[in-house]
């Protein structure tokens, strides 16, 4: 059996990453030279202590944040070579989202929090997409609740939805079980898992927990901003 | 979907939303109440003076057309040959005096016989027509706001006065007394301020116009036919000037209320603005949820202000009945427009920031 996005090009290629912060005559590189990559389908868990830049690597793979040296490569895209807008338009179609504390919008319900992405994604509401995501994802009772209505494992599978209703590439998570307790926490990579494995959904996750780490079907370890080894299942 | 956001966000914060709806409410009916009294105010003047139903009005050189500036530098005799002229059929003298004591109006000084014989007379409500030096005619408006009735004495230009009658408004002033009173109190004997004149045809009025201006050169001489239509805020100096501060005050108000509002807001959703930006949200995104939430909040302002306003010119005539505020739907429209440009100038700045803000940062923001 072939290993997800075998003989196919990676659809995350970074290539000597570096990503320094100045603070005055003080240089603190988070990043050191990082080169990875992520095929098609796969299920990529990126583990280390805190500070070992494992969230640096997220944000500048999402281009949230601007490399400071090196490549990133997201579906043959080169994040270093783009402005604002161009990164932001990239995230927009290929890259989505999932934080530790949910990020959910307070003042609107589930189904605004995922139709939202759909908006901005701008291709309009696909009602169809949007029942069998919430479907998948077990919403369809809640979405009609505030995300303070919801506990912290169902603000997640809202994320989650949002993260993946407009189809991205790749899918980012960070630390997505965080702040939930044992239980969620298995529900959620198990979801998560689910999502890869059925939808051929590619996701990089990054976590210092090795149990939610071994949900991934490969493993980076990195400290001190680098990726100092990696295995596969 | 903006559009539900936005709303949303208003509703979160509620206390914050309706400050911020009140305070261009505040704005509105500031702009919308003192155009309408000064407007209302020149309006009225306007219409009563048309309302004597003379047909031309002769004033000084440079008089101005508010009656209340005119001073009076005519000799009386005048009159005699502005009734000699072919197409004058009356003439009456009236002296006009400001009183700004307890109030402010026009006193006008008449000649009872002349004065009816160009304006068809009063019609008197209750008491009787001028008789004695002493007398004082009051219009039932004034009288009405100032509780007076027919017998009282009335304090006057220094004055005291028998209410000798009350009469329908519309004939000029609200007050009249006799002529000859009104220029020994001012020490204006044998002096007018103004000439009323009463064609012999309404279609003769150019004429007569024509032979006054021969007869008198650079004398100020009016049609009143379409008197109100003559007057105009920039007919009373200063009075532009004033409403263009007032109006400069509202919108000041307008954008700071609304820049602290939507700063304080961005401020707020900093993580948010961060969560939108993650999801692909553009530059251009982000300020157009900024500015619709401002839009939303002026259009509520707005509404409330022209609420507002109404109850306010209901409230003002209920305590000085002789106050006239005029509400237009142009000036509504404006006052509209004035907040919403001033709304959104206020929240440009903010939107701008928040378009800006670094999303790494946001989405750390506590």
């Amino acid at each position: 059996m072939l290993a997800p996005g075998a003989g196919l090009e990676p659809i995350l290629k970074t290539e000597n990453l570096w990503k320094v912060y100045r603070t005055g005559k003080v240089e603190v590189p988070a990043l050191s030279g990082v080169s990875i990559e992520v095929m098609p389908g796969e299920f990529v868990s990126i583990m280390g202590p805190s500070g070992c830049g494992k969230s640096t690597l997220l944000h500048v793979i999402g281009g949230l944040a601007q490399a400071t040296s090196g490549r990133v490569l997201i579906d043959g895209n080169d994040l270093t070579q783009m402005s604002d807008a161009e990164r932001t338009l990239l995230r927009r179609h290929k890259i989505g989202f999932v934080f530790q504390r949910f990020n959910l919008l307070p003042t609107i319900d589930a189904y605004h929090n995922i139709a939202i992405a759909q908006h901005i994604h701008g291709n309009g509401f696909d009602p169809h997409r949007f029942e069998t995501v919430a479907a998948l994802l077990g919403l369809k009772e809640r979405l009609r609740h505030k995300p303070s209505e919801l506990s912290g494992g169902e603000q997640q599978r809202v994320a989650i939805a949002r993260a993946i209703i407009s189809e991205p590439k790749i899918l980012l998570a960070d630390e997505p079980t965080g702040n939930l307790d044992t239980k969620t926490s298995e529900a959620v990579l198990g979801l998560l898992r689910q999502l890869n494995k059925d939808l051929g959904q590619t996701i990089v996750m990054i976590t210092h927990n090795p149990d939610a780490a071994a949900y991934g079907n490969r493993v980076l370890h990195m400290r001190d901003g680098m990726v100092v080894n990696g295995a596969a299942h | 979907m903006i559009g539900h956001l936005v709303v949303r966000n208003a509703l979160h914060r509620p206390v914050r939303t309706a400050i911020t709806v009140i305070a261009v409410a505040i704005e509105v009916t500031l702009v919308i109440i003192v155009v309408g009294l000064t407007s209302g105010l020149v309006l009225d003047v306007a219409k009563r003076t048309e309302g004597i139903g003379a047909d031309i009005m002769v004033q000084p050189p440079s008089a101005s057309v508010f009656m209340a500036f005119s001073g009076a530098p005519m000799p009386i005799t005048i009159g005699t040959k502005l009734a000699q002229l072919e197409y004058v059929q009356a003439v009456s003298p009236v002296l006009v005096q400001f009183n700004s004591v307890n109030g402010l109006d026009l006193v006008y000084g008449i000649q009872p016989d002349t004065f009816r014989q160009v304006s068809s007379g009063f019609v008197v409500l209750s008491g009787t027509e001028l008789q004695d030096p002493n007398d004082i005619l009051v219009d039932d408006v004034y009288a009405r706001s100032r509780k007076i009735k027919v017998g009282q004495m009335l304090h006057v230009l220094e004055h005291d006065f028998h209410v000798a009658g009350i009469i329908e408004h519309g004939k000029g002033a609200r007050l009249f007394v006799l002529i000859s009173t009104l220029q020994e109190m001012s020490g204006a004997r044998d002096k007018a301020s103004i000439f009323f004149l009463k064609c012999d045809r309404s279609d003769h009025t150019a004429a007569a116009m024509d032979e006054v201006r021969e007869l008198l050169p650079r004398y100020e001489i009016r049609p009143l036919k379409d008197y109100m239509s003559q007057i105009t805020s920039s007919s009373l100096p200063g009075l532009d000037i004033f409403i263009n501060v007032m109006i400069g005050i509202a919108v000041g108000i307008g954008f700071l209320v609304t820049f602290l509002s939507m700063y304080t807001t961005i401020i707020e959703r900093t993580r948010e603005i961060g969560v939108l930006k993650s999801l692909g949200a553009s530059k251009p995104y982000i300020v157009e949820i900024i500015l619709s939430e401002t839009s939303l909040l002026c259009v509520g302002g707005v509404a409330a202000g022209v609420g507002f306003s109404y109850l306010m010119r209901v409230i003002l005539i209920k305590v000085w009945p002789s106050l006239s505020i005029l509400i237009t739907l142009k000036w509504i429209c404006l006052a509209g427009a004035i907040a919403m440009v001033g709304g959104l100038l206020g929240a440009g700045y903010p939107a701008w920031l928040a378009s800006r803000k670094d999303p790494v940062e946001a989405l750390a923001y506590e």
